[in-house]
């Protein structure tokens, strides 16, 4: 073989566009669930309980049968005869209610939207005319939908056998608390609510089912970011064997943690292309997405902090309480408030600290994951007391945080709960915070504001993030690690196919820049897959921050897998040692000579006399990438590295509130960010701006309204408010970039701003209102919420 | 069932419909024009925004019946892979979408503004959009990118 010279290096990009996914998702060529076309196609319309809290005496759904066009109608009943069910796989948590619930409900229901019956027709128009024929006859049932009262002894109960509601209660008790309150010049008692909010991607949930009795093969396209975990539960209730199902996940219209569960609505979907013999199609609505799917955030927490006159944190004691509707979700919706009683400390060195956490079922739709993942309510609530307890001693926020901050020159810093924080300077990060913000011009230019009977105000706070978690011990199975497969085909172009599945995050784009990188090739010549359980054995899919961590790390180790052997054959046909070829700009190189990366392509394929002998045909590896330093379960003593990394942030914001409309204007928003090495600083802003919009939508826009007797009062977007255009907030952003020590040094992103910036927010909000004497100690700052916080205290 | 023929994309379109099916559903069922997305289907997102005798109109509130004779644009008939339109162009090259279920509807609206008003201020532009949800963007690299777009020779074109 003749080595030529290295022509001039292609540019890095020649598709013209930013991101590669863009072209198609511009023209209206994007391939999302609702868009998956197939001939004999049938729609499944679902039929949902009106009632909140109910028996099933009986159903019948003779009358949808008599509707021409109709295929057939299904009852839980009925289904539940050769249907296997769900359940959390925890059996190992004593304290976990042990339930098992069925693809649609069978003898009860508890919360408006469950699905209790459903319809397969020509069309979904005639499916949803079908269902008005169906008839229900309920026994209605007293309901609850306020926590606190689901915990009276009087409260009506979800499930008779329970004897109450509480769904998990796990006791925390790290450290000595006892000690640190006993040493304390002074207790801070605080109550702190969150309330019940909506991930909300645009795209719903939705599946499309195609089941071939000849061969007993299931394909199941699902809008979901766990294609494999969703595979393995479909094997469960279908009976299938996961040889035999394959799951394909196609563009997504977002996620935002709310696709990391397996709704019944998927199982339901598979069941029924079995059943009818039909591909069938199932597509969430927007009023089943705000009713019954996957709501988030509510929690109360009932605090007592020890500290030191001089301002030092001595203890912490949390009773937190977390609403989680109707427990029947897989993987278990009381994950996030898990999340949040591992997450306290933050970046603070506070090793007295003891939690009680009660999981309380109550008469609403699940709750699960968003965005976030419980870790903004830990963040708000530490952050709080902070302040709370700087203005009792008069001692300003940021002397609060120095006070209270883990040493720089403690690293790694395992937290009370047995986080392993392998984090950069705190110290520098709130420094970087301070000066992007112009910290203390703000503070003036508020307090000349207040001599102008101006409300505005400062806040800060701060975020340490689990990022690249292990989700065993929320899932009783699955892991933290990712697989990936690249193959270099004869022609000399990449296919690399990853576990973690992008749901706007721009993957096809980042991890051909990473693959290529390592290849030493142009990245237009990488083809990027994720989604399709058919091509990668296994993956763990798209959450918890975690797919640059593992996902980048994955193809980063496949990639020099491969190269290692091209090396190999590159050597052999070089007459050079291995260890001195080097690999760019698509050749292997040994001094002056060098060969095109597609000629050792073709050599390992098409011409493999050429390779070295004993070697192997073929350019393809799949491989698994784990951290090896996570925990599966908490130990003895309740501790756990839930995480391969942790990100940290800072936010810094400037208020003003209008005291007469409740409507708070954010004029300034600075966030200090630092997921160690960054990938791409555009997707990554992208990924902050949106985040940010998310915060903002938490704090003063977005809630999810129930009445007492838990019927849904924000069933479409004209009742349940996200922010618009009119309402954007451009952050500052500033990157710190410490390296992990994983593969590439990242960590995660892409949570951390709807981590941290409501905290910032709430106590901007809270400094604002310090000349009437308010304090914020809710999560919720909406206009209408804020003026009741008002009139409550002029009224007092 | 009812006869309806259109215009979509500049090619003559026949339909037979019911009375009460929507556009969306015509447009995406019956003629594969899937680009204009289902999002809150009560009027309130604008991811199914089309353009009907060139002004947005949400196809999820609109019964396809009402469109017999008009004109009707999607995305489908504004850019190509091959050949943006400065629109989508900008979007891109601004990073101002990332899932890209709300764009076709931020294109098909910008377009609209554009037309009625080739050099809008941030304020301008703001407004004309307001109609229309994000969820992953936060707004603000699109609002760069048609602000960006505003004024140039691309957005008379």
């Amino acid at each position: 073989m003749t080595a030529v010279a290295p022509p001039v290096a292609p540019p890095e990009t020649t598709t013209g566009t930013l991101r590669r996914e863009d072209t198609r998702l511009l023209c209206g060529q994007g391939e999302y669930l609702g868009d998956v076309q197939r001939p004999d196609l049938k729609h499944i319309a679902i039929l949902r309980s009106p009632l909140a809290h109910a028996r099933i005496r009986d159903i019948d759904v003779s009358g949808a049968l008599t509707l021409p066009g109709v295929i057939g109608a299904f009852t839980g009943a009925e289904l539940a005869a050769d249907t296997g069910t769900f359940n959390h796989h925890l059996e190992a948590i004593p304290t976990l209610r042990q339930i098992n619930w069925s693809v649609l409900a069978v003898d009860k229901v508890r919360f408006v939207g469950e699905a209790v019956a459903a319809v397969v027709a020509d069309s979904r128009y005639i499916a949803e005319d079908a269902l008005e024929l169906i008839e229900v006859d309920y026994e209605e049932l007293p309901a609850v939908s306020d926590v606190e009262a689901a915990l009276e002894g009087d409260s009506p109960q979800l499930y008779e056998d329970w004897g109450d509601n509480v769904f998990l209660y796990i006791p925390g008790p790290h450290g000595d608390t006892e000690t640190a309150f006993a040493n304390a010049d002074g207790v801070l008692e605080e109550k702190f609510t969150h309330h019940r909010i909506i991930g909300l991607p645009l795209d719903g949930h939705g599946a499309l089912g195609e089941f071939d009795p000849a061969t007993g093969r299931l394909v199941l396209h699902a809008s979901t970011q766990i294609p494999h975990f969703l595979r393995t539960v479909l094997a469960e209730i279908t009976g299938l064997s996961e040889a035999k199902i394959r799951v394909v996940a196609p563009d997504m219209g977002g996620g935002f943690g709310n696709k990391v569960h397996m709704v019944r609505e998927e199982a339901l979907v598979a069941v029924l292309a079995m059943r009818v013999r039909h591909p069938v199609v199932w597509k969430q609505d927007r009023t089943e997405s705000l009713t019954a799917s996957v709501h988030s955030r509510q929690q109360v927490h009932n605090v007592e902090a020890a500290y030191r006159n001089d301002g030092r944190i001595l203890g912490l004691r949390a009773e937190i309480i977390a609403d989680v509707g109707s427990p029947e979700l897989y993987v278990i919706g009381a994950g996030p408030a898990i999340v949040t009683t591992a997450i306290v400390p933050n970046c603070y060195d506070l090793q007295d600290y003891a939690f009680e956490l009660r999981c309380v079922a109550t008469n609403k739709a699940p709750m699960g994951a968003y965005r976030g993942y419980g870790q903004g309510q830990a963040v708000f609530l530490i952050e709080r007391v902070l302040d709370l307890v700087g203005e009792k001693l008069g001692i300003d926020p940021v002397e609060m945080r120095r006070i209270n901050m883990i040493p720089d020159e403690q690293r790694p810093y395992v937290t009370a709960t047995g986080a392993v924080l392998d984090c950069g300077s705190f110290h520098d990060q709130l420094s970087d915070l301070l000066e992007g913000a112009d910290y203390d011009a703000a503070c003036r230019r508020r307090d000349e504001a207040r001599t102008e009977d101006r409300l505005v105000g400062v806040g800060i706070a701060q975020m340490v993030e689990a990022t690249a978690p292990n989700i065993h011990g929320l899932a009783g199975q699955f892991g933290v690690y990712e697989m990936a497969m690249l193959a270099v085909q004869p022609d000399g172009k990449v296919n690399v196919v990853v576990g973690t599945k992008s749901q706007g995050q721009g993957h096809e784009t980042i991890f051909a820049k990473a693959a290529a990188d390592e290849l030493g090739i142009s990245p237009d010549d990488v083809t990027v897959s994720d989604g399709d359980t058919g091509v990668l054995p296994y993956g763990s899919g798209t959450w918890g921050s975690r797919s640059v961590v593992m996902g980048g790390g994955a193809v980063i180790k496949a990639a020099r897998q491969v190269r290692d052997k091209m090396v190999a054959i590159a050597a052999g046909l070089l007459d050079a040692p291995a260890d001195q070829i080097t690999v760019s700009d698509g050749f292997f190189r040994f001094g002056e000579a060098a060969i095109p990366f597609a000629q050792i392509a073709s050599a390992a394929y098409l011409h493999t006399f050429l390779l070295p002998p004993g070697m192997d045909p073929g350019l393809s590896v799949i491989v698994g990438y784990d951290s090896f330093n996570t925990s599966p379960f908490p130990d003895e003593r309740g501790k756990m590295n839930v995480a391969a990394t942790y990100a940290t942030a800072a936010a810094a914001a400037v208020v003003e509130v209008d005291p007469a409309t409740g409507v708070v204007s954010v004029g300034d928003l600075t966030i200090v960010h630092d997921c160690g090495t960054v990938m791409n600083q555009v997707i990554l802003d992208g990924q902050i701006h949106g985040a940010v919009m998310q915060a903002i939508g938490q704090t003063f826009f977005e809630e999810l309204h129930y009445d007492e007797n838990g019927q849904p009062l924000t069933t479409t977007l004209l009742d349940y408010a996200i922010p618009t255009f009119g309402d954007v907030v451009e952050p500052r952003i500033i990157h710190r970039e410490t390296p992990s020590d994983l593969i590439g040094g990242y960590r995660g992103a892409g949570e951390g701003a709807l981590i941290v910036v409501p905290a910032a927010l709430a106590a901007a909000v809270h400094d604002a209102l310090v000349p009437l004497g308010v304090p914020i100690t809710q999560a919720n700052l909406s206009p209408p919420r804020l003026r009741e916080l008002l009139r409550g205290h002029s009224a007092a | 069932m009812t006869d309806v023929r259109f215009s979509l994309n500049g090619e003559a379109a026949e339909v037979d419909v019911e009375p009460r099916e929507l556009l969306l559903d015509t447009l995406r069922d019956r003629l594969s024009m899937t680009g204009a997305h289902a999002a809150c289907e009560q009027g309130a997102c604008g991811a199914c925004t089309v353009l009907v005798g060139g002004a947005s109109v949400r196809s999820c509130l609109m019964f396809t019946v009402q469109v017999n004779g008009a004109e009707v644009r999607t995305i489908e008939g504004v850019g190509s892979p091959g050949a943006l339109h400065p629109i989508q162009q900008a979007l891109s090259t601004h990073h101002g979408l990332q899932c890209g279920y709300c764009t076709p509807g931020m294109v098909l609206t910008a377009l609209e503004m554009f037309e009625a008003d080739p050099h809008p201020s941030r304020d301008e532009i703001v407004e004309w959009m307001s109609g229309n949800l994000c969820r992953c963007t936060g707004y603000i690299n699109i609002v760069g990118a048609l602000e960006a777009l505003a004024g140039t020779a691309e957005a008379q074109s």
